[in-house]
C-alpha cells in the first residue's frame, strides 16, 4: 500500500506546460497547412441577400471562399438524450443550425462565410474583402426585451411537492423577491480551434474539446461517416468551463473547407467571436418566494427561473436543481422556462443552474434570516436538510453542517455584528457574508486499457482529457496505488478517440468516472501477468489467487518477481487489461457534494471601492485525488464566482442586438490584482464509496456555485444595499450608502 | 523530404516516451513541421514583404515576411515556435508575453517587420542545459496554472518582474504587476506563490 490517494505530487504534465511543449490544437502545424478565417455577421437578425467575393478572392494566397451559396451539404446530429451509461454513443450539439445552412442571420456574430488562404495573413486579409449585403430584422436584444413580445416557453423540467401556495398564504414572515443575472461567457484562454485534414474518406482532427469521443462522434454524424473514419485527438486544452463540452459551427466548418481545399486547415476563433458563436451562460431572472413559521423553519419555497435561449434551439439554465433539495421544506416548487433573444445559442457554464441558481436562492436565504430576525448562520443550519426530500432519498455523504462549522469558525463569523455598515476599519465598510454551495455528483461510463510493460513501465490509455484540472496526474496516482509504481514509471494517454471511450471532462463527472476504469484495468493487467507467472518459474503451478501483487513485484511466501523481470524472461512485451465501468447505483441514495463559503468585502465609500478580501470556503467533495489540483479547482472556481458576482455580463446593443463589449477588455474578468488576498479552502476529505472505489466526487464545479450570493451578501451588510441584479458593479452601490466616520 | 499527408502511426508510436509522459510533444498523424533554423535568402522577396533578421533564444533566423505579419505568428507559423499563445490578439490578456532585448511586451501587438535585428527569448528559451529555469520549476511545485494555456505568458512576465527593480517584491507589488496576465482558470494564489519562492534564485532574466 503507498498513500498516493491524496497526496499532492506535482503534475505529471507540468514539465510540458512549463516549457511551453505542451500542444494545443493550434500549435500543430501541418506540412502543407492552410488557414482559415471567418467572416461574421455584422446584424442580429435577418437575412443575406448578397456575398460579394470578387476582390477578396483575387487577394494572394486565397484558395477558396465559402459560404450558404458555395458550400457542402452537411447532415444534423439527431437530438438524444444524454444517458450516461452510454456517453460513449452520444453524439451532441447544442445549436442545431449547422455553419452556412442557409441565408438566415439569427445572431450577431454567425458565420456568414469562411475564408482559406496559404497563410494566416492572406486569409485574415481577404476575409476583410468579403462584402456581405444583408436585409436586417428587428431583433431581440436581451430577456427584458424578449418578455415584452413573448410568452416564456416552459423546458418541461417543473418539480413540486406539498401545496407551495397553501404554505406561503399561511406563513408567519414571507418573501417575494426576484434577481437577474446577466449573460457571462467562458473565454477560456485558448480560443476555440480546429486543425483538420482527409486523406480520401477518412478524416483527422485536433479540436481543443471537452469530449474527445462526442465530438468524434458528431463529426462522424454531420459528414455522414461511420466514427471509425474519424480521428480526433486532444491531448491539451487551454480549458473550456463548458464551452467546448459540444461541437460549435466552426468544428464542422474547419472540416468541410479542409475537404473542398485538399489540404489540411487551420482556424483558431477569433476571441470577439467566442462571445458569439461558441456558447455562453445564458440571461436568467428568478423569483424566490419563501416563507416560513415563527421559529425560522421553512414552511414554502418557490423558484421560478426563466432565461434567454436562442431562435435556433431551446436550451434551459437549470436554477431550481438545486434548490429542491439542499434545504428541507415541505412544501416547494421549481419551474423553469426560456424565452428567445438574437443571441447564438448558450450552453453550460461552470456548474450552469446551479451557479445563478444559487446566487438567487442563497440571497433569498439572507433576506428570508433577516425578515425573521435571524442570524444568517443559524437560519440555513436550523433548516438544512437531513435527505434528499426530493427524491426521497438518504445522502451517501452530506456533511453541510460540519463545513458551516468549520468555516465559520475559521472566518471568525461570531465576530459579525449584524447591523449593515456596523463594523468598520478606518475608512473602510467591512461586510461578512456566507452562503452554501451545491453541486450534483455523477460517474459516467468509461473504459480504459493498461499495459504493465517488459521495461517494468505501466502505460495507461483512455477517451477521457485532461481539460487544466490534474487528470493525467490522478489516473497515474490510481494506477501507482495499485501498483505501487513511482509515478515516473508510469506514463498516461489521453485526449484521443481511438483510446477505449472515456467520458466527457465536464460536469465534475471525469475523476468519478475515469478512475474507477483505469483501476479497473489495471487489476487486469495484474490478473493477466498472473497467469504468465503461473506457467513457469518460481510460481508454476501456483493458484494465482495466492499471488500478490506489491511494488511492482509478484509475491508469495520468499518468492518475488518483479513484473519487468517476469515479462523478459518469457519473452513477452506487456500484459494487458482492459475494462469498462459502468456508472454508479443511484436506486436508493443521493449523491451530491456540499459546502460552504465565508466572505469578507471591504467598501470604501469615499472612492466607492469594493474589494473581496477573505475568503474561507469548507467543502466535502469526497476523497481528495490530488491535494494540490484539488485545492487549486476549488480556489480557481472562486475566482471565476468573485468575475461572476462583481465584474461579468455580455452586453448587447439593445437598439440592434449586437454585442458591445465581446472582447478581454470590456467584459471584465478577474485578475491577479482582484485575488482576495486570503483565501482558505478547507477540503473535509469523507470518501463516498457510493459512487466509486476512491470515494471521489469531481470537484470541478462546486466552488463557483453560492459564492457570489456570499459577495451580495458581505455587500448587503457592509452597504444596506441589497443586489438582485448581478454583477455588483460600483454604479449599484453609489448611492444612500451609510455615511462613514 | 516527401510532403504527402499520412497518418504516421509507427512515428506516433516510437514516440511514446517510457520514462516521461511525451503527450503530444511529437508528431502524431501527419509529419509536423518541426522547428528549425529558417533562411530565406535564397527566396526572392514577394511583393509587400521584407527580409528581417530575428535571433530567437539565440538562434538566427533569416525571413522574408509581409508587412501586416505578427510577430507572434510569425514565430509560431513560421518559427514552430508555439510556446508562445495567442489568447485574445488584442493585447488584452498577456498570453503571448515574451521578451524582446530583455523587455516583456506583447507579441501580438507588435509586427514583425519592426523587430529587425532584435533578440528574442520565448518560453523555448527559458530552459538550459536541460535544466529548468527557477521560475518554471516554481511553476510546475507550485501548481501555478490549471489549464497550461496562459503559463508561458505569465511565465515570462514572471521572469521580467523578479529582474525589474522598480517593482517591489511585495505580495501586492507582484500582483499589481502580473495584472496584465489573465488566467481564466484563476490560479492566482498558486502563481504568487510560485513567483514569490523564485525571488532571489532569478539571476539576468533572458
Amino acid at each position: 500500500m503507498n498513500d498516493i490517494i491524496g497526496a499532492g505530487p506535482r503534475r505529471v504534465d507540468g514539465r510540458l506546460k512549463v516549457t511551453g511543449h505542451a500542444q494545443y490544437t493550434a500549435d500543430h502545424g501541418l506540412k502543407r497547412m492552410a488557414y482559415a478565417y471567418g467572416v461574421y455577421s455584422t446584424i442580429a437578425s435577418g437575412r443575406v441577400t448578397r456575398i460579394d467575393v470578387d476582390e477578396a478572392q483575387r487577394m494572394p494566397g486565397v484558395l477558396g471562399i465559402y459560404h450558404h451559396g458555395h458550400f457542402t451539404e452537411l447532415y444534423r446530429p439527431p437530438k438524444m438524450k444524454l444517458n450516461p451509461d452510454k456517453i460513449d454513443r452520444l453524439v451532441k450539439v447544442d445549436e442545431s443550425r449547422l455553419p452556412f445552412e442557409d441565408d438566415r442571420v439569427y445572431y450577431a456574430g454567425q458565420f456568414v462565410a469562411m475564408v482559406v488562404a496559404d497563410s494566416f495573413e492572406q486569409a485574415r486579409a481577404a476575409a476583410y474583402k468579403v462584402k456581405v449585403e444583408y436585409k436586417e430584422e428587428p431583433a431581440l436584444a436581451t430577456l427584458a426585451q424578449a418578455k415584452r413580445v413573448q410568452s416564456p416557453k416552459t423546458a418541461g423540467s417543473d418539480y413540486s411537492r406539498g401545496d407551495p401556495q397553501a404554505g406561503f398564504d399561511k406563513a408567519a414572515h414571507r418573501i417575494d423577491v426576484t434577481y437577474t443575472t446577466p449573460v457571462e461567457t467562458h473565454n477560456p484562454m485558448e480560443m476555440h480551434a480546429t486543425t483538420a485534414y482527409w486523406e480520401g474518406d477518412r478524416l483527422f482532427v485536433y479540436e481543443s474539446t471537452q469530449s474527445v469521443i462526442v465530438h468524434r462522434n458528431t463529426l462522424a454524424r454531420i459528414f455522414g461517416l461511420s466514427p471509425d473514419k474519424v480521428e480526433l485527438q486532444s491531448p491539451f486544452i487551454g480549458s473550456g468551463f463548458g464551452s467546448k463540452l459540444w461541437a460549435w459551427p466552426h468544428s464542422p466548418a474547419t472540416c468541410a473547407v479542409a475537404r473542398l481545399v485538399g489540404r489540411p486547415v487551420q482556424f483558431v476563433v477569433p476571441r470577439p467571436q467566442m462571445f458569439t458563436t461558441t456558447g455562453h451562460r445564458p440571461a436568467t431572472e428568478q423569483r424566490l418566494r419563501l416563507a416560513t413559521d415563527d421559529q425560522g423553519k421553512l414552511l414554502s419555497v418557490r423558484h421560478e427561473s426563466v432565461n434567454s435561449t436562442s431562435f435556433t434551439d431551446q436550451n434551459t439554465e437549470s436554477c431550481g436543481s438545486v434548490t429542491k433539495s439542499l434545504y428541507s421544506c415541505p412544501n416547494l416548487a421549481v419551474t423553469h422556462a426560456t424565452l428567445q433573444v438574437n443571441h447564438g445559442t448558450p450552453t453550460s457554464m461552470r456548474a450552469p443552474g446551479a451557479a445563478p441558481g444559487l446566487f438567487a436562492l442563497e440571497s433569498a436565504m439572507d433576506e428570508m434570516a433577516e425578515a425573521i430576525g435571524m442570524d444568517p448562520l443559524a437560519f440555513r443550519k436550523l433548516n438544512a436538510s437531513t435527505r434528499d426530500e426530493s427524491k426521497d432519498m438518504p445522502w451517501s455523504s452530506n456533511h453541510l453542517q460540519e463545513a458551516f462549522d468549520k468555516a465559520a469558525a475559521k472566518f471568525g463569523w461570531d465576530k459579525r455584528t449584524p447591523e449593515p455598515g456596523s463594523m468598520r476599519d478606518g475608512h473602510e465598510i467591512i461586510g461578512y457574508g456566507l452562503a452554501a454551495c451545491n453541486w450534483d455528483a455523477m460517474r459516467c461510463a468509461c473504459e480504459a486499457r493498461v499495459s504493465l510493460r517488459a521495461d517494468g513501465t505501466a502505460y495507461v490509455t483512455c477517451g477521457a482529457q485532461d481539460i487544466g484540472t490534474g487528470t493525467y496526474t490522478i489516473v497515474a496516482q490510481a494506477v501507482s496505488k495499485i501498483t505501487g509504481l513511482p509515478l515516473e514509471k508510469i506514463t498516461v494517454q489521453l485526449g484521443d478517440s481511438s483510446f477505449p471511450p472515456g467520458p466527457v471532462s465536464g460536469g465534475s463527472w471525469a475523476t468519478a468516472s475515469v478512475l474507477p476504469a483505469v483501476a479497473e484495468a489495471t487489476r487486469d493487467a495484474i490478473e493477466q501477468l498472473k497467469s504468465f507467472a503461473i506457467e513457469d518459474g518460481p510460481f508454476k503451478g501456483a493458484d494465482p489467487k495466492a499471488l500478490e501483487f506489491t511494488n511492482g513485484r509478484l509475491v508469495k511466501g520468499n518468492d518475488a518477481l518483479g513484473f519487468g523481470h517476469l515479462l523478459t524472461t518469457r519473452r513477452l512485451s506487456s500484459a494487458e487489461g482492459e475494462a469498462r465501468t459502468q456508472t454508479a447505483d443511484k436506486s436508493d441514495v443521493s449523491i451530491r457534494s456540499f459546502g460552504a463559503h465565508f466572505v469578507e468585502v471591504r467598501w470604501d465609500p469615499g472612492i466607492s471601492r469594493l474589494r473581496v478580501s477573505r475568503v474561507v470556503s469548507a467543502i466535502d467533495v469526497g476523497q481528495v485525488i490530488n491535494a494540490k489540483a484539488a485545492a487549486n479547482q476549488v480556489e480557481g472556481a472562486i475566482v471565476m464566482a468573485i468575475g461572476m458576482a462583481m465584474f461579468e455580463a455580455t452586453h448587447y446593443d439593445e437598439r440592434n442586438a449586437m454585442p458591445t463589449n465581446n472582447d478581454y477588455a470590456e467584459y471584465v474578468v478577474p485578475v491577479h490584482a482582484d485575488q482576495p488576498p486570503e483565501l482558505d479552502v478547507i477540503l473535509l476529505d469523507y470518501p463516498d464509496y457510493a459512487l466509486n472505489e476512491f470515494g471521489a466526487r469531481g470537484i470541478g464545479e462546486i466552488g463557483i456555485t453560492g459564492l457570489a450570493a456570499a459577495i451580495a451578501n458581505a455587500v448587503y451588510h457592509a452597504t444596506g444595499k441589497r443586489i438582485r441584479d448581478l454583477p455588483i458593479t460600483l454604479d449599484k452601490l453609489m448611492d444612500e450608502v451609510p455615511q462613514t466616520v | 523530404m516527401s510532403d504527402s499527408i499520412s497518418p504516421n502511426r509507427r512515428s506516433f508510436l516510437k514516440s511514446v516516451g517510457v520514462s516521461s509522459l511525451a503527450v503530444a510533444s511529437a508528431p502524431v498523424w501527419v509529419q509536423a513541421i518541426q522547428a528549425a533554423p529558417v533562411d530565406d535568402t535564397q527566396q526572392s522577396l514577394q511583393p509587400g514583404e521584407q527580409r528581417i533578421t530575428l535571433k530567437v533564444n539565440g538562434q538566427a533566423h533569416t525571413l522574408n515576411v509581409p508587412a501586416n505579419a505578427i510577430l507572434l505568428d510569425v514565430l509560431r507559423d513560421r518559427l514552430q515556435l508555439t510556446g508562445t499563445k495567442k489568447g485574445c490578439d488584442h493585447g488584452q490578456c498577456g498570453a503571448c508575453t515574451l521578451h524582446v532585448n530583455g523587455t516583456a511586451v506583447n507579441s501580438c501587438l507588435s509586427l514583425a517587420v519592426s523587430h529587425d535585428g532584435d533578440e528574442i527569448t520565448t518560453i523555448e528559451g527559458l530552459e538550459k542545459d536541460g535544466k529548468l529555469h527557477p521560475v518554471q520549476e516554481a511553476f510546475w511545485e507550485h501548481d501555478a496554472y490549471q489549464c497550461g494555456y496562459c503559463t508561458s505568458g505569465q511565465i515570462m512576465s514572471a521572469v521580467a518582474i523578479l529582474n525589474d527593480p522598480s517593482i517591489g517584491s511585495d505580495d501586492s507589488s507582484v500582483r499589481e504587476a502580473m495584472s496584465g496576465n489573465i488566467c481564466r482558470c484563476g490560479a492566482y494564489k498558486n502563481i504568487l506563490a510560485a513567483i514569490q519562492s523564485a525571488r532571489g534564485k532569478v539571476k539576468g532574466a533572458s
